[in-house]
């Protein structure tokens, strides 16, 4: 929760429009959980609202943020050149819960839901077995996994294309291991498209695992403050920038496989 | 150095003029990680009805050039809810809470009229007749000059608080409107609450607000918002509380000059958290410049006279 003037130490393009940017700071980066998310700040003043950009990383007193280059306040972050600062606010939001050890743990990352997975799986693969599930359309979209440490995690790739890894996508390679593994799975971690995350919390349930899921929603404060994010979960309206982005899946209404019809029935 | 910028508002002794634009500042504490709320004039919490509201469905914010639209629909707790955390929120903030009520309809304007006047901690009330997002009431009774005559009437009859009536820049004449809700008893006036505007996400070939259309807040409405106040402050005589894209000094100087009495921040926040203090720092050393001993004596200096009409009409109201 804090404003820090942060200095860009390095941004570079990863594959197509994804894009990695490191920043040192120096309070943020002692307070930062994986799943938590910043607010960054535009140069050009007429962009009105911060970008809410997913935490990939922490490594000393540096953040690094994993984004794509969407519209034109990502678009300016790209063109950021090392040694400019640029104002962030953070960190925000409640992440994963990470607070566990000797679980058998599978973390499902599709696309540019690989944001929040690097510093995930760093804070938990001590103490605990990992099994990455990364997906994605193609071998682009996956490229950042190359910059992941994965001494002691077993890894699963699949894409839509089959580029790299094999030809499916994230769910199937989940439904394989529930299959094929005699070890029961204790929890899921999963950030990516919200129908491949609905489709793991589906699974989730069936199997009785728990599963927490990773939101994403247009924000304008970042800090529960303008109610913009709000979202209807079955413990009432909550705001995915700080109830979340982290929530159980079985908190969440759209992905509740009891009651299909139970949508966002909004006033 | 700071009584500068002390001023009276709608009778209330304020350390300054800076408030904060209802629906942009939550419940008053959200801010406290950026800097001390109690730097504030006073504070105007987000809206509330008797009934918890959850609020428009889908995408409720989307960013223009200069501005954004929200479609927030007015989501908040009930009364009974604020009724319990209001004095919570009073232990830390020792300031002025301004309430922004809200109605569907006549009678419920009415009734939590009644109950903000039962809540101590509550010193002036915000009457939202403007609030594009909802589909009945709202904007309707700010519309229409005898819903906005009507509302502020019963409001008035039952609310014993200062009222500041919230009035909608969607209407052919807010002077109008303005020049009613002063006759039937209203102590200011705030304007402008956001104008409705739309934007679309092309590859969806949709709306992008779940909502279609929204309220449109920031620098992109201030233009509209120092016409207003300049034109209504000059055919009232109570005061103005302005607001509309405020983002620096400079622009809080404007919206003074043009007739505002008292400024609120809102879409400035979002990218700049400490905005206030910025501005607060900001108005006192115009004031040590300009060598002008309180703040209040630029209120409405934009207009032909100088404002000093409108100032006596005020006469430190």
């Amino acid at each position: 929760m804090f404003l820090e003037d942060v200095k860009v130490i390095e941004n570079i393009q990863i594959a197509d429009n994804y894009y990695l940017m490191k920043v040192e700071g120096e309070k943020m980066p002692l307070h930062s959980k994986p799943g938590q998310f910043f607010m960054l700040q535009c140069k050009d003043a007429s962009r009105v609202l911060r970008r809410p950009i997913s935490l990939h990383n922490v490594d000393g007193n540096i953040l690094e943020f994993y984004y794509e280059s969407l519209g034109k306040g990502t678009e300016e972050f790209t063109r950021l050149s090392t040694g400019e600062t640029m104002n962030i606010q953070g960190p925000l939001g409640n992440g994963y819960d990470t607070d566990l050890s000797g679980k058998n743990i599978v973390v499902i990352g599709g696309g540019m839901g690989m944001a929040p997975i690097k510093y995930l799986i760093k804070d938990l693969k001590d103490n605990n077995d990992i099994t990455f599930i990364a997906g994605g359309r193609n071998a682009n979209a996956v490229k950042i996994i190359e910059k992941f440490d994965f001494e002691n995690i077993k890894l699963k790739v699949a894409t839509d294309d089959g580029s790299i890894g094999v030809k499916g996508n994230t769910v199937d390679v989940l439904k394989e291991i529930l299959e094929n593994e005699d070890k029961k799975i204790d929890i899921i971690y999963t950030c990516g498209p919200h129908p491949m995350m609905e489709a793991v919390a589906k699974v989730a349930q069936e199997n009785n695992i728990r599963c927490q899921v990773s939101l994403e929603e247009r924000m304008a404060c970042g800090i529960k403050a303008c109610v913009g994010c709000s979202i209807l979960t079955k413990k009432g309206m909550k705001k995915v920038c700080y109830d979340g982005p982290v929530f159980e899946s079985t908190d969440i209404v759209d992905v509740d496989v009891v009651d299909p019809n139970g949508g966002c029935n909004h006033e | 150095m700071n009584n500068r910028l002390n001023i009276k508002f709608l009778g209330i002794e304020l350390n300054n003029p800076l408030m904060t634009a209802s629906g942009c500042f939550g419940y008053g504490l959200e801010y406290k990680d950026y800097f001390n709320p109690n730097e504030l004039g006073a504070a105007v919490l987000k809206g509330i009805t008797m009934e918890p509201r959850n609020g428009n469905a889908g995408t409720r914010i989307a960013e223009t050039p200069s501005g954004m639209l929200n479609s927030v629909g007015l989501e908040n707790p009930g009364i009974e809810e604020f009724k319990k955390i209001i004095p919570s929120i009073k232990k830390e903030l020792n300031i002025p809470l301004v309430a922004n009520i809200n109605g569907k309809i006549l009678e419920e304007y009415i009734e939590i009229a009644k109950e903000v006047e039962q809540i101590d901690e509550i010193e002036m009330v915000e009457l939202n007749i403007s609030c594009p997002n909802v589909k009945d009431g709202g904007m309707a009774f700010g519309a229409n000059p005898e819903m906005a005559r009507l509302v502020t009437r019963e409001v008035r009859k039952v609310l014993s608080k200062p009222i500041i009536v919230k009035l909608s820049p969607n209407v052919t004449n807010i002077v109008e409107i303005a020049k009613i809700v002063e006759e039937e008893g209203a102590d200011g006036v705030a304007l402008i609450n956001t104008l409705l505007g739309m934007a679309i996400d092309i590859r969806r070939k949709k709306p992008i607000l779940g909502n279609i259309m929204g309220g449109l807040s920031g620098p992109a409405v201030k233009p509209v918002a120092l016409r207003m106040i300049y034109q209504v402050s000059q055919a009232i005589s109570i005061p103005v509380l302005g607001m509309g894209g405020i983002a620096s000094t400079e622009d809080a100087i404007e919206f003074m000059m043009v007739g505002a009495s008292a400024i609120s921040l809102g879409t400035g926040l979002f990218s700049n958290p400490i905005l206030p203090l910025e501005i607060k720092k900001g108005l006192e050393k115009y004031c040590l410049e300009n060598n002008i001993d309180n703040i209040s004596e630029i209120v409405g200096a934009a207009h032909p006279d100088g404002g000093k009409a409108y100032r006596n009409r005020l006469g430190g109201k």
